[in-house]
C-alpha cells in the first residue's frame, strides 16, 4: 500500500531535494537569527561586543584591512559591525510591512472574491484607485503624514506606540503595498468558489465566515506565502529609497543609510561601506529569490508530480 | 537675513571653447547648485536668485570690488547721502542719464531714463500687503509714513486697488533726481541696505506690463540684460548694450597689482560679454565639469576636498599640474547650536548649556565636515568685523574640554533636583549630510555624560518649530547681510523674540539697552566697544553653542581672470574675464596629463 | 461589446472620483496650509493671512459651495493647478516644459529594454534548465541588488569623466540625443536585471503550457516552438505589462535626471518632494493617476476585442 500524502508534505519533500534552495533557506535563517539575536541583546541590555556599531575603533575612513575587516566610516566606527545591526533595521522594516499588507490585503481579496456584488466594488474601486496613484508619491505621502504621530492603541491594551523613524517606513510601505496580493487572492478566491467542494460546503449550510477561514484560504495560502518571500525583496530596496529621500530610520545603521552616504564617498574613492551595505542586501535578495522560486515551484499544483 | 547651515559661494567665469569661436564673443560659465526662484528684486530671498538678479539689477549703492575693508562706493547714486545733523534725513542725487535696458514693457521698446520716484515706487511696493514680499523687515518701523501706507493697503481689496500715487512723507522726490528719505530714528545702517538688491528701482512699466511674471523677466539698468532662462537648468545673460558708463577700479589693497587684479584698470565695465550659468545639484557632475575645464570658478564641494586640497589648505599636485589656483577668504558667518531660553530645562540652567558647549570638540567639527575650512567660534560676531574680539574664547570659558563638562554637568543636576532628562536638538534637514553632523554631536554629548536625542525634521518643519518656541535646541547660523555688527546683534534683541529673528528667545534689559543705544550710532570706536560690550553680555550667558565661523574657498583656472572673493557683493561677473588663448591651451594641457 | 465598453467607461468615473479624494486628503487635509512657509521667515501676521486667501486655505474643507474640496475638483479636472508658491510660476507650464525631456528619456530607455528583455529572454527560455539559465538568473539578481545609485555614480565616473566617452552632465547648446545617451544606456542595464527575470518567467510559464506539450510531442523544435507559439501567446502579459507601465514614463527617472541635469519631470518632481510644494505633488499625482486610468481602459477594451473569453461580471 502507498502511503498517501498531504499537499503540504509533499511540497517540502519536493523542496528538501533542492539543494540550493536548502543553501538559500541557511542563509535567511542566518540573517533571521542575527537580527533575533540583536533584539535579545537590545532588551536584555547586554553589550555583545559586535554589536556596539557606534564605538570608534580607529581612524575616520580606514581602508579595510586586518583590523576592520570592512574598513571605517567618517566617524572611526566599524563598517563590518554597521552592516551587521542594519539587518535589524531592514529585517523588522520588511517584515512588518509584508506582515501589515497581508494583513489588509487577504481579508479584503477573499471577501471581496467571495461576496462578489457591492463589497466587491467597494474593494476593486479602493484598490484601483491607490494603484492609479504612482507608488513613489503614494509611499511619501504616507510616511509624511504618519511621522511624528502618536497611535492610540489603548482599546486594545497596548499602549500607545510613538511612531518613529521604522515604524513610520513600515507602516507606510505596508499601507500602500497590499493591492498586489488582494487581487492575486480575490482571483483565487473567485475561482475556488466555483469549486465542488465549496458548493458541497455550501450546501450542507456552512456559515460564510467559516467557508472563508476553513476553506478557502488554506488554500490559497501557498499564495500568500510565495507573495510573502517574493516582496520582502522588494521592502528592503523600497527602505534604500526612502532613506535616499530622508524618511528611513536615522538613529542606528540601516543598509539605505550607508548606500545613501555613497553619494558622498564615492567621489572621494571611499567604496567599501557602500559595498558592504550592498553585498548584505545582495545575499539575502539571491537568497529570497531562489527560495521563493523554488518554494513556488514546489507548492504549484500544477508541477505535481504523480 | 540669509538662514544657512552649509553655505557654499560659486561665482564662475571662463570662456567656452564653442564649435564657431568669435574672438569678439567672450563668455562666462558658472554653476549654481540651488535652483533660482524669482529675479524680481522685491520678493527676493535666496543667495541664487541674488546673485543672478544683481547682474541685470543695480542698486544706489555697491561695494568696492577690490578695497578692503569693504566699503561702499555710490552705484546708481551721485555720491554718498548728504545726512542731515540729527540722522535723521537723507538727500541721495541720482546719476543723470542712466536707462533701464530696452524692454517691450516700455514705449517703443527703448529703455526710460531711471527716475528718483522708481526707488519710491518699488520701496511702496515692498510696503504693499497685497504684493506679498518677504523683504518688509528692511523698512519695518524706518521710514516715515510707510507703516501707514502699509495699513492702507490692507484696506484695499484688491491689488489694483491700491494708489501708488498717495503720498508718504518719509519718501520725497523734489525732482526726478533727487531722493529724500525721512526717517522715525536714526538708522547709520541704511546705506548698507541702500546696496542690498530688495531696495532696487523698479520700472512702473514693467510691473504692469509683466504682472505676475515680473519674477522670469527682469528689468533694470545693470551691465546684463537676460537673454534665456530654461528653467532648472541653465540662464543665459547678455551684454547691456546702454550700460551706463563704469569702469574698472584703479586702486585695491595692496596685493592686488601683484595679483594681476589691477590689469584691467579703467577699462568699460562689462569685460564679459555673456554669462551662463548652469544648475547642478549634485557635486560629482560638478566637480567633473570643472576639471574638465568647463566651469571656471568653483566653491570645493565638500566631497571632492581630498582631491584638491590636503589638509594644509594647499593644492594637491594634481590640482596644480593643472594650474588651478586656490582663494581662501573669510565670509561673515557664525554657525551655531541655539538654545531656547524659554525652555524649561535649559532656561534656568547655566551650568547645563555650559556643559553642552563644552562637550563639543570644534576642532574635530571642523575637522571632518568642513575639511578646515572654518574657525572655531564663541562668540557670534565673525572675525571680519572691526568690533570682533580675539579674546572672546577665555570671556566665555566654553571651549571643547570634557572634563569641565563633566563637571558642569553634576553642578547641572544640583541646579535641576535630579538627573537630567533627554535633551532634543532640532535639524533642519533629514539627509545624509545633517546624519552625520547628528551622529557626531551624539557621541560628543555622550562622552560628556549628556542624553541628547537629534531631531531631523524638514526646513519647513523646522522653521514652524522654531517660530512656535517648539524646538528646545536647533541647529542652525546667520550670513551677514552687511559689514556692521548690527546684523548680529539683533538675533540676540528681545523685541525680535520669535517668531522675529530672536530664536533664541533671549531677553537681557541691560543687553537691550545697549542695543538701543549703539544701533543708532554711526561707526566709531566708541560703536565698536559698545558691541563688544553686548556681544560679552550675551556670552556670558551661554544662549548657544557658537560652533564655527565661515572660511570660503574657491578655486579657479588660470584662465579665469579678476577673480576676488567678495563677503557682501553679488554683482561682480562685470569685473571679470577670461583669457581665450589659456583656455584653449587647457584641452592640451589635460591630454598630456593623461 | 459596446455595453462593456460604455459599462468601463463609466466605470472610470467612480475611480477618478477617488484619486480626487485620495489627493485631497492628502495634500490639503493633512497638510494644506503652508502659507508661513510661503510668506518666509520675517513675514508679518498680515501677509500670512494675504497668501492664505491667495491659496483658498482660509475656505472650509468640505461643507459649502465654495469649499476647498470643491475647488480641488474644479480645478483639478480643467488642468488649473495654479502657480508654485515656491517661484509663482504656472505649475501647468512646468509639466509642459519638462514632458518632452522627461519622455526623451524615459521612452528610448523603455524601447531598448523591452527589445533586449525580450531577446534575451527567449534566448535564455532556449537554453533552460542549462548552466546558462541558472548562470543568467544569477546575473540578474546581481543586477537587480546593486543600488541604482551606484549604477548612477559608475557610469559617470567611468564612461563620462575618465574615459570621456559621453558628456558628464547636460551643457546649454549641446544637442538633446548626445547628453541623454549616457543616462539611457545606464537606465537600460540597470533595469535589466529585473526585466529579464519577468520576461524569463512569462516564456517559462508558456512553456509549461499543454499546447507546448503537444507540439513538442508533434517534433517541433524548441527554436520553432518558441518563436511561433510561445512567443505569440506570451504577448498578451507582455503587452499587458507594457501598457499598463506608458503612464509611468512620463514620470521620468528621478535619480538619472539629477545626475546627469536633464530638466524634465523627475528633476521636477525631486526638487518638490525636497521643496514639499504639494500642489507640484499633487498636480504630478492627478495626471499620473489620469494617464493610468486611461491606459488601463485601453487595455482592457483592446482585451474585450481581442480575447472573447474575458469575463463580463
Amino acid at each position: 500500500m502507498i502511503k498517501g500524502r498531504s499537499y503540504w508534505a509533499d511540497s517540502l519533500r519536493q523542496l528538501r531535494k533542492h539543494t540550493l534552495a536548502m543553501y538559500s533557506l541557511g542563509i535567511i535563517v542566518v540573517y533571521i537569527l542575527v537580527v533575533m539575536f540583536i533584539y535579545l541583546a537590545n532588551w536584555t541590555k547586554t553589550d555583545v561586543s559586535f554589536l556596539d556599531w557606534n564605538q570608534q575603533v580607529g581612524k575616520e575612513y580606514e581602508k579595510p584591512n586586518k583590523q576592520n575587516i570592512l574598513g571605517t566610516d567618517f566617524l572611526g566606527r566599524s563598517v563590518l559591525r554597521k552592516t551587521i545591526y542594519g539587518a535589524r533595521v531592514s529585517l523588522t522594516i520588511a517584515f512588518w510591512a509584508s506582515i501589515i499588507s497581508i494583513l489588509i490585503g487577504v481579508p479584503l481579496g477573499a471577501a471581496a472574491g467571495y461576496f462578489r456584488g457591492f463589497i466587491d466594488d467597494i474593494v476593486v474601486w479602493i484598490y484601483t484607485t491607490l494603484s492609479s496613484i504612482p507608488y513613489i508619491l503614494l509611499i511619501l505621502a504616507f510616511a509624511l503624514v504618519l511621522r511624528g504621530k502618536t497611535l492610540n492603541l489603548n482599546s486594545l491594551g497596548l499602549g500607545t506606540i510613538s511612531l518613529s523613524g521604522i515604524s513610520t517606513v513600515y507602516l507606510a510601505i505596508g499601507l500602500t503595498s497590499w493591492v498586489d496580493i488582494c487581487r492575486l487572492i480575490r482571483a483565487e478566491v473567485m475561482k475556488h468558489k466555483q469549486r465542488e467542494y465549496i458548493l458541497a460546503a455550501l450546501s450542507y449550510g456552512c456559515s460564510n465566515s467559516r467557508i472563508i477561514f476553513r476553506h478557502l484560504i488554506p488554500n490559497v495560502f501557498h499564495l500568500i506565502i510565495i507573495s510573502f518571500s517574493l516582496r520582502f525583496v522588494g521592502f528592503i530596496q523600497a527602505e534604500v529609497i526612502l532613506s535616499f529621500l530622508g524618511l528611513g530610520e536615522k538613529n542606528s545603521p540601516s543598509w539605505g543609510a550607508m548606500i545613501d552616504a555613497a553619494r558622498l564617498d564615492l567621489p572621494k574613492g571611499y567604496w567599501w561601506e557602500m559595498t558592504a551595505a550592498t553585498a548584505a542586501i545582495f545575499l539575502i535578495s539571491l537568497a529570497l529569490n531562489i527560495f521563493g522560486d523554488a518554494l513556488r515551484d514546489s507548492l504549484d499544483p500544477k508541477l505535481k508530480v504523480q | 537675513m540669509r538662514y544657512c547651515f552649509l553655505a557654499i559661494l560659486l561665482i564662475a567665469g571662463c570662456r567656452y571653447s564653442a564649435e564657431k569661436p568669435d574672438p569678439n564673443d567672450t563668455v562666462l560659465y558658472s554653476s549654481h547648485g540651488a535652483k533660482v526662484r524669482g529675479l524680481d528684486p522685491g520678493d527676493i530671498g535666496d543667495t541664487t536668485s541674488t546673485a543672478i538678479a544683481s547682474q541685470i539689477i543695480e542698486c544706489l549703492y555697491q561695494y568696492h570690488y577690490l578695497k578692503r575693508p569693504y566699503e561702499l562706493i555710490p552705484s546708481l547714486a551721485e555720491g554718498m547721502p548728504f545726512v542731515s545733523k540729527d540722522g535723521l534725513a537723507y538727500t541721495i542725487k541720482i546719476k543723470k542719464g542712466v536707462r533701464f535696458a530696452d524692454d517691450v514693457c516700455f514705449n517703443d521698446g527703448k529703455g526710460r531714463e531711471l527716475r528718483a520716484g522708481d526707488f519710491v515706487f518699488a520701496w511702496k511696493r515692498i510696503a504693499d500687503i497685497k504684493y506679498l514680499s518677504k523683504n518688509w523687515w528692511i523698512f519695518d518701523n524706518k521710514i516715515v509714513g510707510l507703516d501707514e501706507f502699509r495699513e492702507y493697503t490692507k484696506t484695499c481689496k484688491r491689488t489694483a486697488d491700491v494708489d501708488y500715487n498717495s503720498p508718504v512723507e518719509g519718501l520725497q522726490t523734489p525732482d526726478d533726481y533727487t531722493l529724500v528719505i525721512k526717517l522715525k530714528k536714526p538708522w547709520p545702517q541704511i546705506v548698507y541696505l541702500l546696496a542690498h538688491l530688495p531696495t532696487a528701482p523698479m520700472a512702473q512699466e514693467a510691473v504692469e506690463y509683466y504682472g505676475k511674471d515680473i519674477i522670469n523677466h527682469p528689468v533694470g539698468t545693470g551691465p546684463y540684460k537676460l537673454k534665456r532662462w530654461h528653467k532648472g537648468s541653465y540662464i543665459e545673460m547678455v551684454k547691456n548694450p546702454i550700460f551706463r558708463d563704469e569702469f574698472y577700479p584703479s586702486e585695491g589693497e595692496p596685493n592686488d597689482a601683484r595679483n594681476g587684479l589691477l590689469a584691467d584698470a579703467g577699462k568699460k565695465l562689462p569685460l564679459t560679454n555673456r554669462l551662463v550659468t548652469v544648475l547642478i545639484q549634485e557635486d560629482p557632475p560638478q566637480w567633473f565639469l570643472f576639471l574638465q575645464g568647463k566651469i571656471d570658478v568653483s566653491g570645493i564641494p565638500k566631497d571632492n576636498f581630498s582631491e584638491a586640497i590636503d589638509l594644509r589648505r594647499q593644492l594637491t599636485p594634481e590640482m596644480q599640474a593643472r594650474n588651478i589656483k586656490l582663494f581662501t577668504f573669510r565670509d561673515t558667518s557664525t554657525y551655531w547650536f541655539g538654545f531656547n531660553m524659554e525652555d524649561e530645562v535649559l532656561g534656568k540652567n547655566l551650568p547645563l548649556r555650559m556643559a553642552l558647549s563644552c562637550a563639543v570638540d570644534r576642532d574635530k567639527y571642523i575637522e571632518l565636515f568642513t575639511n578646515n575650512r572654518g574657525e572655531p567660534a564663541y562668540g557670534f560676531i565673525p572675525p571680519l568685523m572691526s568690533c570682533y574680539n580675539p579674546d572672546i574664547k577665555n570671556i566665555a570659558q566654553t571651549a571643547y574640554n570634557l572634563q569641565n563638562a563633566r563637571k558642569l554637568v553634576k553642578e547641572a543636576e544640583r541646579i535641576y533636583g535630579s538627573k537630567l532628562p533627554r535633551l532634543t536638538l532640532a535639524m533642519p534637514g533629514t539627509d545624509i549630510v545633517f546624519r552625520q553632523h547628528g551622529d557626531f554631536l551624539k557621541r560628543c554629548f555622550k562622552d560628556a555624560g549628556l542624553d541628547v536625542e537629534i531631531d531631523y525634521m524638514d526646513w519647513p518643519t523646522f522653521q514652524n518649530k522654531i517660530k512656535t518656541k517648539s524646538a528646545q535646541m536647533f541647529a542652525l547660523g546667520w550670513v551677514g547681510d552687511y559689514p556692521d555688527a548690527e546684523n548680529f546683534l539683533q538675533l540676540f534683541y528681545s523685541k525680535n523674540v520669535s517668531p522675529g529673528s530672536n530664536n533664541f528667545n533671549y531677553s537681557n534689559p541691560e543687553f537691550d539697552r545697549i542695543y538701543e543705544n549703539a544701533c543708532v550710532m554711526p561707526d566709531s570706536p566708541e560703536r565698536d566697544a559698545l558691541y563688544k560690550k553686548a556681544e560679552e553680555i550675551v556670552i556670558k550667558d551661554c544662549p548657544a553653542i557658537f560652533l564655527t565661523h565661515g572660511v570660503a574657498f574657491v578655486l579657479t583656472h588660470d584662465w579665469a581672470l579678476n577673480v576676488k572673493p567678495h563677503a557682501f557683493a553679488y554683482g561682480t561677473s562685470k569685473y571679470r574675464r577670461v583669457d581665450p588663448v589659456k583656455k584653449a591651451a587647457y584641452s592640451e594641457l589635460l591630454r598630456t596629463l593623461k | 461589446m459596446i455595453a462593456y465598453i460604455i459599462r468601463r467607461l463609466l466605470y472610470t468615473i467612480p475611480i477618478i472620483f477617488g484619486v480626487l479624494l485620495v489627493t485631497f486628503i492628502l495634500f490639503n487635509v493633512v497638510s494644506g496650509d503652508v502659507s508661513d512657509q510661503i510668506a518666509g521667515k520675517a513675514a508679518s501676521a498680515e501677509t500670512i493671512a494675504e497668501i492664505r486667501a491667495e491659496y483658498g486655505w482660509d475656505k472650509p474643507l468640505f461643507l459649502s459651495w465654495d469649499s476647498q474640496f470643491i475647488n480641488h475638483l474644479k480645478n483639478s479636472l480643467t488642468f488649473d493647478f495654479g502657480r508654485s508658491w515656491s517661484d509663482r510660476e504656472p505649475i501647468i507650464d512646468k509639466i509642459k516644459q519638462g514632458a518632452l525631456p522627461s519622455l526623451s528619456l524615459t521612452i528610448p530607455m523603455f524601447i531598448g529594454e523591452l527589445i533586449i528583455s525580450i531577446s534575451l529572454a527567449l534566448i535564455v527560455a532556449f537554453f533552460r534548465g542549462t548552466i546558462i539559465d541558472i548562470l543568467s538568473v544569477f546575473i540578474c539578481v546581481v543586477l537587480m541588488s546593486v543600488p541604482f545609485l551606484s549604477f548612477i555614480l559608475f557610469g559617470q565616473y567611468f564612461l563620462a569623466f575618465k574615459w570621456g566617452l559621453f558628456p558628464v552632465y547636460f551643457w546649454p547648446d549641446l544637442p538633446l540625443p548626445q547628453y541623454v545617451a549616457l543616462p539611457i544606456l545606464i537606465g537600460i542595464v540597470a533595469g535589466l536585471g529585473g526585466n529579464l527575470r519577468f520576461y524569463r518567467t512569462v516564456m517559462l510559464d508558456e512553456l509549461r503550457n499543454d499546447y507546448v506539450r503537444t507540439a513538442f510531442a508533434k517534433g517541433l523544435g524548441t527554436g520553432t516552438v518558441l518563436f511561433r507559439h510561445v512567443l505569440k501567446n506570451a504577448m498578451i502579459p507582455i503587452i499587458t505589462q507594457v501598457v499598463l507601465a506608458i503612464p509611468f514614463l512620463f514620470l521620468g527617472s528621478l535619480l538619472l535626471e539629477r545626475f546627469f541635469g536633464i530638466p524634465g519631470l523627475g528633476y521636477l518632481m525631486i526638487d518638490a518632494i525636497a521643496a514639499r510644494d504639494f500642489q507640484i505633488i499633487n498636480a504630478m499625482t492627478f495626471i499620473g493617476a489620469i494617464l493610468f486610468v486611461v491606459f488601463n481602459l485601453i487595455t482592457d477594451i483592446c482585451y474585450s476585442i481581442v480575447d472573447p473569453r474575458v469575463s463580463f461580471e
